[in-house]
C-alpha cells in the first residue's frame, strides 16, 4: 500500500495544531492595539472646519484668553463656542473684506449659524463637566495640548475611558494652582509629587469616589 | 433661581431661541460617517440671548391652565427649549407642586398631532386668507349689530380675555358669547344661589378643620383645586397635627378622597340626599328620613362628630349632587360655624354651562348664527347629546375653530385655525382662588399657530396689538402710580400678581333648603365623572396622561365601566367581561370591572374617551359617555340597560394583583393613632439592627436616602409623571403594557390590607439597597453601588441579561425589550418635536438595556458640582427628585441621612417609620412611613357589635 | 444508586452475528464506505425535515436579532422566558454523553462501549446549542464577549460574583473538554475507516482526521492512559457543570431559588434528562443501522434502571423543596409553593411531576424495561417533563416572588416556541451529518467487548 501523505504532512499537522493554541492570543493581542490606535481614538487627526480657524493665531500671536470666547468654561459643563457675533467684535475692523472669513460675516448677514466640527467627541452617555475641572485644579492644556501651537485644532489626547480613569485615579500629576489654570505652556514642576498632593487637600478633592461610574454615567 | 424672561415675540433672542429649535434636530444629532467614527457638529448662536449658558436649566414663571384656572408653575427651560414643568411655592394654586395634568403640559406641547396651519375644509391656506375672510363677514356681522355673531368658549378666567371679549360685545350689542366646561360646577353655584340668593365660589379650609363630612365630594381628586386642598389636607395628617383631621366620606364610587379617609360609606347617589338630611335630623334633634340601619348608624355618628367641633367641622358637597344639596350644606357649615369662605366666582360667566350651552342650541335651531367663533372648546364632542349640538354646529355658514388640535368640532367648522399652547402664549389666568398669574412663552410658536387674544383681536377688526401688549394694558390700566416696567418685571418673576386673590365675600345666614327624601331608585343608574388621566378629554392626546395608571383599577390605555360585586353577581357579569350599556338610542360598549367598595344599583364610567379626532395617542381609545348625557341631568343617568356579551378582554394593566393574601399588615402597615400612641410599631422598623454576615459599609461622604409617608400619599400620580418627564422614560403604548410590560420607574402601588379599610397608595421607587440584590448577579458590572450609597445602573454597559430585575424582590427596574425611545417608538412618537422634549442630562435608553430610578442622579450632580465648584458641601435640601418637587402633599423628603440636620435623619426616627422587606437585609435607602389612620372608637365599637 | 450493580458474569452485550472482529467493522463501517450499497431514504427523509427546522430557527434568530429579544413573552416581571428553560435543558442533555463514556467506563460497566460514542456526539451538540440560548436572551447579543476577560480601552472587567461568569466558563471550558474526548477516542476508528476505504478521497479525509494512528502498542498505550486521566476529569467537570447552572438560580435571593439542594439536584437532572435522550437515540440508531447485534434490548434495560434511580431522586428533591420552604418559613417561600401547585402555571406543575416522578415508575417491572418501546415513550415523557420542570423552576419564582404588586403571568408567543422545536430540528442536522460521516458505534472498544466476553 502506497503511502497517503508525503512527510510534510507532519509539519502542516504539527503547525495546525500550535495554531488553534496560539492564534486566539494573537487575535485577541492585535484587537487591543487596534482599540488603543489613534485610527480608533481619533487622537491627533485634524478635523477641516469651515472657517479654518487658527489657535496658533488667536492664542499663540495675539494672546486672546481662553474665557473670551469659550465663555461658559467656569460656570458649565459646556466651556461654549463663541456666537458670531463674538467673531465680529473683531472682525467687523479686522480682515474684513478676507475670503477666509467670509462664512462669518455670511453667519451674521443671513443669521444662519456657522456648523463647527466637533473635534472633542465623547460618547452621549458621558457626562463631562467643564466647570468642575478648571475650577478644581485641572487646566486646559492638561486634556487639550498646547493649542497655541495648532493652526488647525486638533484632538491631542486618546479620550478613551483608559485615559479618563488614569487622571480620576491619581489627579495629583496633573493638578495646578489656580492661577495657572489658563497657562497652555504649564508644565508639572519636578516637585510635582509633593505640591500634587498639597494641591488635592486645598481643592478638597476625594479621590476615593471620583472612580464612581456615576461621576460621569447617568 | 427663577429669572425674568421677556420678550415681545419679534426681538432677535427670540428669533435666535427659534433657531435653537430648529436646529436641535441636527444640532448635536450623531449622524454616522463612512469611516467609522460618528461626525457631530457643534451648533452656536448666531447672537446669545443674553443670560443663557448653553446647557444650563433656567427657569421661567408662568401659569397653566386647567378647566379655565391657573396653576402656577416654574418651567425648565434649556437651551429655549421647556422640557419639565415644577410647581410655583407662590401661587396658591400650585404651591410649589404639581398635579399630572400640569407635569404634561409638555408632552401637549412637543404633541406631534398639533394643528400646525390655518385650514379650511378642504386646504391649508395663510391667516392673511384667514383675516380677510373674517374681515369681510365681521362687516355683514357690523350691519346688524353682531345679531348673528356667536363666541364659544370653556371657562375664562383671564383678565385680559374678557376684557377683549366684553370689548367685543360692546362692539357687537347683539353678539352674544357663551362659555361651559363639560366639567360643570354649576350645581355648586345654584347652590349657592338657593342659599345665598347670590352666584358664589365656597373655598373651604381643610386646614383649620379637625372632622370633615365629604358627600359625594372629592377635594383630593383630580381638578383646579387639587393640589391646594390636598396640600391642605396633609398639614391635618401628620403625626404632629393637632388636631389630626378625620374624614368621613360617603360616595358612590371610589375616590381619592374616599380611599384616604378614616370611614367610608358607600352609598346610591340618590340616597346620599337621604343621608345629609339625617345627618340634619340627628344634629337638629329632628326625626330623619327611614335609612338603612347601618348607613343611619353612620349618619348619627358622623353628626355627633361634627357637632363636637363646632367652627372645626366641615360638610363638602360634590359636584355631582343636585343644587339643593350643596344649598344644605352651605346651611349646616353655616350651623357649624364652619372654616370655609366665600368669593364671588373668577369667571365671567352669568349663565351657567348647561344654560349657556342650551341658548346656544336654540339659537342654532333658530337660524340666527350666522358668524360662530368657537374658541379652544370641542362643543361637538364633550356637550351633551340631547342638544345634539354635533349636527347643528356644521350647518353655521361661517364657522370658526382655534384649537390645539383639530379636533371633532374643526371637522365641523369651514375655518380650522390651530391655536398656541400656553408654553407659547402670552396671557394671564386667575386661579380658584382669584389670584391672578401672568402666562409668558417659553418658547415661540413651533408651528403657524395664533392665540385667542389674536383671534378676538381680529374679530374686533382693529390692527390687533401682540397678546403681550394686550396682557401689559390690562395691568397697566389697573396699576394707579408706580413705575409699572419694575412691577411688571417683578410679578413675572414671581408668577402671581402680588394680593390679587379675590376678596372674601361677607354672607348672610343662608336658607335652608326645602330637601325631599328621594326615593331609592328601582333600575341600574349610570354615574358620570372627570377622568383622572384625560380629564373631560382634553388630554386625550396625551401619551403621558394615556400611561398614567388609573389610581384605583392601574387601568392604562382606556377605562371601564364599574360595578359592585353585588351587581355583577346579580347580573351575572365577570370582571374585564365586555358589556353594553345603554339608554334609550345612546350605548356604551366596554369592558366591565368589578370594584369592592362600589355602591350597588349604580355603575359609574369615566367622560373624556372614545375620542376620534383626537390624534394618532388619543384615537378610539376607550368609549365615550357624552352621548348618555342629558343636559337636565349631566352626572346620573337612571334606569340604564345593562347586556353582558361574553366576551373577556385583556385589559391593559400596571398591576395586576391586589390581593395580599392576608400580608398586607407586613407590607403596607396600617397603625391608628391609638397604636402608635400605645407603642406600636410597623414590623421591618428597626430593620437595620439585624444580624448579618456582611461587613458594615461605612458611607462617609453624602448617604443619599428617601423617606415616603404613606399617610400623605393620595395616589394622585403627579409622581410618577414628573419621574416620565424628568427621566426621559418613554410610552411604550397599550399593546406593549398588555403583555405585562411597563417603564415607569416609579409605581405607585395600590393595597387593600383588608377588606373593611379603604385602600392605600404606596409609591414604589428603585430602593437603593445597600446590600442590593442586583449587583452581585450582574457578570458585566452594569449594576454598581457608588460611593454615596446610589445603586447606580451604567445603561452603556449593560448587555441585558436581567438577572438583576430577577433577583429584585422589588421589582423596581425596567428593561427595554424594544427601542421604546430609540427607533421603535410607540405611534407618532418618534416625531423630532418629541425628542425636543428629552431632558439633555439624561441619557435615552436603547433597545435592550436596563433602567431604573436613579434618584435623579442629574440633580444630584449638578447640586455637587455647584458644590464643588464653590467649595462647599452641599446643603440640606439642595437636591430635590422630580417626584418629591411634584408630590402636592409634600409625602416624599429626600436628602442626606448622614447630615444629622437633615429632615430626612427626622423622619428616619419616627415611631412608624419601617423598610419595605427589611427582612431581607437589603437595607433599603428608600423607607417608609406607616399610613397613620385617626377612626371613631364609636364606629369601632359598632364594629364589633 | 443501581450504577454500583455489577452485570451478572454470564451476561452478554452482544448477539451472536455481532461476536466478530470483522463483523463489527462490517456492521459499523460499511454505511459509511460502501454508500452505493446502503440504503438512505430513511436518512434523507430525517436530513429534510431537519434541515427545514434549522432554516425556520435561522429565520428565528434573524427576526431576534433586527427587532430586540421582545418579541418573546417575557415581561417587566418575569425577565426571563423559555430561553432560559431551553437553556438548561439542552445543558442537561448535554450531560449523559460524558457521564456514560466516564463515569460507566471508571465503573467498569462494560456495556458502556457500544453506545458510548453517539451518546458523546449528543453531549457535543447539544451542548453547543445550549450555548447559544443564553445569548439570543440578551438585550444586547452583540456584546456577549464582555463576559470575557479581554485587555480593553475602558479597564473594565467581568463581574466575577456573577453566577453568569461562572456559567460561562462552565460552559465552554465543558464544550472544549467534550471535542477532545470524543475526537480522542475517535481517531483509532478513523485509523480503521482509512485502512477500509476503497477510493482516494474518503482514505485521505479519514487518513488526515485519524492523525498517522498506527495502532502501535505505543499508540495505545498513550491512548489508554489519556482516556482514562479524561474520564477522571470528566466526572467532576460534569458535576461541576451543572452545579453551576443550579447556582444561576440558587445564588439569588428569590423563593423557590434560593436552596442549597439546587446544584446537585440540576445534576441530577441533567443526568436523567441526557439518559432519556441517549434512549431515543440508542433506539434511533440501532434501527437505523441495523445495529440489532451490538445494541441489545439489554442496554434498554439497564439505561431504564437508571432513569428510575434518577426519577426517584427527583422526586425526594421535590419534597425536599417543599419541606425547605415550610421550614424556612419566609411567607414568599410558603406562598410560592402553594402557587406552584394551585396558580396560573398548575397545569404545568402536575404534568412535570406526573412525568417525571409518576410514569418512571413504570420501570420498577421488568416487561416494561425489556420492551424497547414502552422505554423508549416513556423516556420521551421524561424529556418532556424535564423541559417542563426547567420552565417551572423560571416561571412560578419569577411571576410570584416577594410583593403582590407586581405578581404576573407568562405568555409565550410564537417566537417562543418556535426556537424551542427549530432548535430541535437543528440538534437532528447536526447529528445526522454526523451520522453520515463518522462511525455511530466505537469499534475498537466493541471489539474490546466481546474479547473481554469470550475470555471471561
Amino acid at each position: 500500500m502506497p503511502q497517503l501523505f508525503s512527510p510534510v504532512a507532519n509539519t502542516i499537522a504539527r503547525v495546525v495544531l500550535i495554531a488553534t493554541l496560539v492564534v486566539p492570543f494573537l487575535a485577541l493581542g492585535a484587537g487591543y492595539a487596534l482599540m488603543r490606535s489613534e485610527y480608533i481614538t481619533g487622537r491627533s487627526i485634524t478635523t477641516e472646519q469651515p472657517v479654518p480657524f487658527s489657535h496658533a493665531h488667536h492664542v499663540g500671536q495675539d494672546g486672546i484668553d481662553c474665557r473670551y470666547c469659550h465663555t461658559s468654561v467656569e460656570k458649565a459643563a459646556f466651556a461654549g463656542i463663541p456666537p458670531t457675533h463674538t467673531c465680529m467684535t473683531c472682525h467687523s475692523q479686522l480682515f474684513t473684506n478676507v475670503a477666509m472669513l467670509a462664512p462669518i460675516r455670511q453667519s451674521l448677514a443671513e443669521h444662519k449659524p456657522i456648523h463647527w466640527n466637533r473635534v472633542y467627541r465623547l460618547p452621549d452617555y458621558v457626562y463631562f463637566d467643564h466647570s468642575v475641572h478648571v475650577n478644581n485644579g485641572i487646566g486646559c492644556s492638561t486634556c487639550h495640548g498646547e493649542v497655541q501651537t495648532m493652526p488647525l485644532i486638533r484632538q491631542a489626547v486618546p479620550l478613551t475611558m483608559h485615559w479618563c480613569l488614569d487622571c480620576h485615579r491619581d489627579p495629583t500629576r496633573y493638578l495646578r494652582p489656580k492661577d495657572q489654570i489658563f497657562n497652555m505652556s504649564w508644565s508639572p514642576p519636578p516637585d510635582q509629587a509633593e505640591r500634587g498632593k498639597r494641591l488635592l487637600i486645598e481643592y478638597h478633592i476625594d479621590t476615593e469616589h471620583l472612580t464612581d461610574c456615576s461621576r460621569c454615567h447617568r | 433661581m427663577s429669572q425674568v424672561k421677556q420678550h415681545p415675540p419679534a426681538s432677535p433672542s427670540a428669533l435666535n431661541r427659534r433657531a435653537a429649535l430648529k436646529l436641535l434636530g441636527s444640532g448635536l444629532a450623531l449622524t454616522l460617517s463612512s469611516c467609522g467614527r460618528p461626525h457631530e457638529e457643534i451648533v452656536p448662536y448666531v447672537e446669545m440671548p443674553e443670560g443663557l449658558v448653553p446647557g444650563v436649566p433656567m427657569k421661567f414663571a408662568t401659569t397653566l391652565a386647567l378647566a379655565g384656572y391657573g396653576r402656577g408653575a416654574l418651567a425648565i427651560s434649556v437651551d429655549g427649549r421647556p422640557i419639565k414643568i415644577e410647581g410655583n411655592p407662590r401661587h396658591p394654586a400650585s404651591l410649589g407642586a404639581t398635579d399630572v395634568f400640569a407635569e404634561a403640559e409638555i408632552m401637549s406641547l412637543y404633541d406631534p398631532d398639533r394643528a400646525k396651519a390655518p385650514r379650511t375644509k378642504d386646504d391649508v391656506v395663510t391667516w392673511d386668507a384667514f383675516a380677510q375672510a373674517l374681515f369681510a363677514q365681521m362687516q355683514q356681522e357690523k350691519a346688524r349689530h353682531g345679531a348673528g355673531l356667536r363666541i364659544v368658549t370653556g371657562r375664562i378666567t383671564s383678565p385680559t380675555l374678557l376684557r377683549q371679549i366684553n370689548a367685543l360685545l360692546t362692539q357687537y350689542p347683539e353678539a352674544r358669547w357663551y362659555s361651559y366646561e363639560p366639567i360643570s360646577d354649576d350645581a355648586a353655584f345654584d347652590g349657592s344661589m338657593l342659599a345665598y340668593g347670590r352666584r358664589l365660589a365656597a373655598l373651604p379650609r381643610l386646614a383649620d378643620a379637625a372632622v370633615v363630612l365629604s358627600l359625594d365630594a372629592d377635594p383630593l381628586g383630580a381638578g383646579p383645586r387639587q393640589i391646594a386642598d390636598a396640600r391642605a389636607f396633609s398639614q391635618r395628617r401628620t403625626r404632629q397635627a393637632q388636631p389630626f383631621l378625620r374624614l368621613y366620606t360617603v360616595e358612590p364610587e371610589w375616590t381619592l378622597t374616599g380611599a384616604n379617609s378614616d370611614h367610608r360609606l358607600a352609598l346610591h347617589p340618590d340616597l346620599i340626599r337621604n343621608f345629609a338630611l339625617a345627618v340634619t335630623a340627628q344634629m337638629q334633634g329632628e326625626n330623619a328620613p327611614d335609612l338603612p340601619d347601618p348607613v343611619a348608624h353612620f349618619a348619627k355618628i358622623c353628626a355627633d362628630d361634627l357637632k363636637a367641633n363646632k367652627s372645626k367641622a366641615l360638610v363638602l358637597v360634590g359636584r355631582r349632587q343636585p343644587p339643593e344639596l350643596h344649598a344644605l350644606g352651605h346651611w349646616l357649615n353655616a350651623q357649624l360655624n364652619a372654616p370655609v369662605d366665600f368669593i364671588a366666582p373668577a369667571d365671567g360667566n352669568p349663565l351657567g354651562d348647561a344654560q349657556a350651552l342650551q341658548t346656544l342650541s336654540r339659537d342654532l335651531d333658530d337660524g340666527r348664527v350666522e358668524t360662530l367663533a368657537i374658541v379652544g372648546a370641542n362643543p361637538v364632542y364633550d356637550t351633551p347629546a340631547d342638544l345634539g349640538l354635533a349636527h347643528k354646529i356644521g350647518k353655521v355658514a361661517f364657522s370658526v375653530h382655534l384649537g390645539l388640535h383639530e379636533n371633532e368640532t374643526a371637522d365641523q367648522c369651514s375655518w380650522r385655525l390651530p391655536m398656541s399652547h400656553t408654553l407659547e402664549s402670552w396671557s394671564d389666568l386667575r386661579a380658584f382662588d382669584g389670584t391672578a398669574s401672568i402666562v409668558q412663552p417659553l418658547i415661540l410658536p413651533l408651528y403657524d399657530s395664533r392665540q385667542a387674544h389674536d383671534l378676538l383681536g381680529l374679530m374686533a377688526g382693529t390692527i390687533a396689538p401682540s397678546a403681550y401688549d394686550l396682557v401689559r394694558q390690562t395691568w397697566q390700566a389697573q396699576r394707579s402710580g408706580g413705575d409699572f416696567d419694575t412691577w411688571w418685571k417683578q410679578t413675572l418673576h414671581d408668577g402671581v400678581v402680588a394680593n390679587s386673590a379675590a376678596a372674601r365675600v361677607a354672607t348672610g345666614a343662608p336658607k335652608r333648603p326645602d330637601v325631599k327624601p328621594a326615593q331609592a331608585a328601582r333600575g341600574l343608574s349610570l354615574l358620570l365623572g372627570a377622568d383622572p388621566s384625560v380629564w373631560d378629554g382634553r388630554f386625550a392626546n396625551n401619551a403621558w396622561l394615556q400611561e398614567c395608571p388609573h389610581p384605583f383599577t392601574k387601568e392604562v390605555w382606556g377605562h371601564g365601566i364599574y360595578l359592585s360585586p353585588g351587581d355583577a353577581r346579580r347580573l351575572n357579569i365577570a370582571d374585564r367581561e365586555t358589556i353594553e350599556v345603554w339608554h334609550d338610542s345612546a350605548s356604551l360598549r366596554a369592558p366591565a370591572r368589578v370594584r369592592e367598595g362600589q355602591a350597588d344599583g349604580v355603575i359609574a364610567v369615566e367622560l373624556g374617551y372614545g375620542r376620534t379626532r383626537a390624534g394618532a395617542i388619543g384615537n378610539g381609545i376607550g368609549v365615550n359617555a357624552y352621548p348618555l348625557r342629558t343636559t337636565a341631568s349631566p352626572w346620573l343617568i337612571s334606569d340604564v340597560s345593562l347586556r353582558g356579551t361574553g366576551e373577556i378582554r385583556n385589559v391593559p394593566l400596571l398591576q395586576h394583583n391586589f390581593d395580599l393574601e392576608g400580608d398586607g399588615k407586613d407590607l403596607y402597615p396600617v397603625l391608628t393613632l391609638a397604636e402608635l400612641a400605645q407603642g406600636k410599631q410597623p414590623p421591618d422598623h428597626d430593620y437595620e439592627n439585624r444580624p448579618t454576615l456582611y461587613a458594615k459599609v461605612n458611607y462617609d461622604s453624602y448617604a443619599w436616602a428617601m423617606v415616603i409617608d404613606t399617610s400623605l400619599c393620595i395616589g394622585c400620580n403627579a409622581c410618577v409623571v414628573a419621574c416620565q418627564a424628568e427621566n426621559n422614560v418613554p410610552v411604550i403604548g397599550p399593546e406593549e403594557v398588555a403583555m405585562g410590560r411597563d417603564m415607569h420607574w416609579l409605581r405607585v402601588d395600590r393595597y387593600v390590607p383588608d377588606p373593611e379599610r379603604p385602600p392605600g397608595f404606596q409609591p414604589v421607587p428603585c430602593m437603593h439597597c445597600e446590600q442590593a440584590p442586583c449587583e452581585p448577579v450582574c457578570p458585566v458590572a452594569a449594576s454598581v453601588h457608588d460611593g454615596e450609597g446610589l445603586n447606580a445602573q451604567v445603561y452603556n454597559r449593560c448587555i441585558g441579561t436581567r438577572f438583576c430585575q430577577s433577583n429584585c424582590p422589588y421589582k423596581v427596574r425596567r428593561f427595554n425589550w424594544f427601542g421604546y425611545a430609540d427607533g421603535q417608538e410607540y405611534a407618532d412618537l418618534g416625531a423630532d418635536s418629541v425628542r425636543a422634549s428629552h431632558n439633555p442630562d439624561v441619557t435615552v435608553r436603547g433597545r435592550g438595556v436596563m433602567e431604573k430610578c436613579t434618584y435623579c442622579i442629574q440633580r444630584i450632580n449638578r447640586a455637587r458640582h455647584h458644590a464643588e465648584i464653590v467649595d462647599q458641601p452641599i446643603p440640606d435640601g439642595a437636591v430635590v427628585t422630580a417626584c418629591q418637587a411634584a408630590c402636592p402633599t409634600r409625602a416624599i423628603t429626600f436628602g442626606n441621612r448622614n447630615s444629622k440636620a437633615s429632615a430626612i435623619t427626622a423622619l428616619r426616627r419616627e415611631p412608624h417609620h419601617y423598610a419595605l422587606l427589611g427582612h431581607l437585609g437589603t437595607r433599603p435607602r428608600t423607607t417608609y412611613l406607616a399610613r397613620l389612620r385617626n377612626p371613631n372608637p364609636a364606629m369601632q365599637e359598632k364594629a364589633q357589635a | 444508586m443501581s450504577l454500583q450493580a455489577e452485570p451478572p458474569e454470564i451476561e452478554r452485550w452482544t448477539e451472536p452475528p455481532g461476536r466478530s472482529y470483522l463483523a463489527i467493522s462490517e456492521l459499523v463501517a460499511a454505511p459509511l464506505l460502501e454508500r452505493r450499497q446502503w440504503r438512505w431514504r430513511a436518512w434523507w427523509i430525517a436530513f429534510g425535515i431537519a434541515s427545514g427546522l434549522t432554516l425556520i430557527m435561522a429565520i428565528c434568530m434573524s427576526w431576534l436579532f433586527a427587532t430586540g429579544v421582545g418579541i418573546f413573552g417575557n415581561n417587566t416581571t418575569i425577565v426571563w422566558g423559555l430561553p432560559i428553560a431551553d437553556y438548561v435543558w439542552w445543558i442537561g442533555i448535554g450531560n449523559a454523553g460524558t457521564l456514560i463514556s466516564s463515569m460507566l467506563l471508571l465503573m467498569r460497566q462494560r456495556w458502556r462501549a457500544s453506545i458510548n460514542r453517539f451518546a458523546e456526539a449528543m453531549t457535543l451538540f447539544a451542548a453547543t446549542i445550549a450555548g447559544l440560548f443564553p445569548i439570543m436572551h440578551l438585550g444586547r447579543p452583540e456584546y456577549f464577549y464582555w463576559l470575557l476577560p479581554y485587555p480593553n480601552t475602558m479597564v473594565v472587567w467581568p463581574q466575577w460574583r456573577s453566577a453568569l461568569i461562572w456559567d460561562f466558563w462552565a460552559i465552554s471550558s465543558y464544550i472544549l473538554f467534550s471535542i477532545l474526548f470524543w475526537y480522542v477516542g475517535l481517531i483509532p476508528d478513523l485509523a480503521t475507516l482509512r485502512d477500509r476505504a476503497k477510493t482516494a478521497f474518503p482514505r485521505s479525509f479519514y487518513g488526515a482526521l485519524a492523525l498517522g494512528w498506527r495502532g502501535s502498542a505505543r499508540h495505545w498505550y498513550f491512548y489508554e492512559h489519556y482516556h482514562l486521566t479524561m474520564a477522571c476529569l470528566a466526572v467532576p467537570l460534569v458535576v461541576s457543570l451543572h452545579s453551576v447552572v443550579g447556582m444561576d438560580f440558587a445564588a439569588s435571593l428569590m423563593p423557590g431559588w434560593q436552596e442549597s439542594i439546587f446544584p446537585p439536584y440540576f445534576v441530577v437532572g441533567a443526568m436523567y434528562s441526557g439518559f432519556a435522550m441517549v434512549v431515543l437515540l440508542t433506539a434511533l440508531v440501532r434501527w437505523g443501522f441495523n445495529l440489532q447485534p451490538l445494541i441489545t434490548a439489554e442496554h434498554f434495560n439497564v439505561m431504564a434502571k437508571i432513569m428510575l434511580a434518577a426519577s426517584i431522586i427527583m422526586g425526594l428533591s421535590y419534597l425536599t423543596e417543599w419541606f425547605a420552604a415550610w421550614y424556612h418559613g419566609e411567607r414568599a417561600e410558603r406562598w410560592l409553593v402553594g402557587f406552584e401547585f394551585t396558580g396560573g402555571y398548575a397545569p404545568v406543575y402536575w404534568c412535570m411531576l406526573l412525568f417525571n416522578c409518576i410514569v418512571p415508575q413504570l420501570f420498577w417491572f421488568v416487561r416494561i424495561r425489556c420492551s424497547i418501546v414502552a422505554v423508549v415513550v416513556i423516556a420521551i415523557l421524561i424529556n418532556v417533563g424535564m423541559w417542563l420542570e426547567r420552565i417551572e423552576i423560571v416561571w412560578n419564582t419569577l411571576s410570584h416572588d416577594f410583593l403582590p404588586s407586581m405578581w404576573r403571568i407568562f405568555i409565550p408567543t410564537f417566537w417562543d416556541w418556535a426556537l424551542l422545536f427549530s432548535s430541535l430540528g437543528f440538534f437532528g442536522f447536526l447529528y445526522l451529518l454526523l451520522a453520515r460521516i463518522f462511525p455511530m458505534v466505537s469499534m475498537h472498544e466493541t471489539r474490546r467487548l466481546i474479547y473481554e466476553e469470550s475470555h471471561q
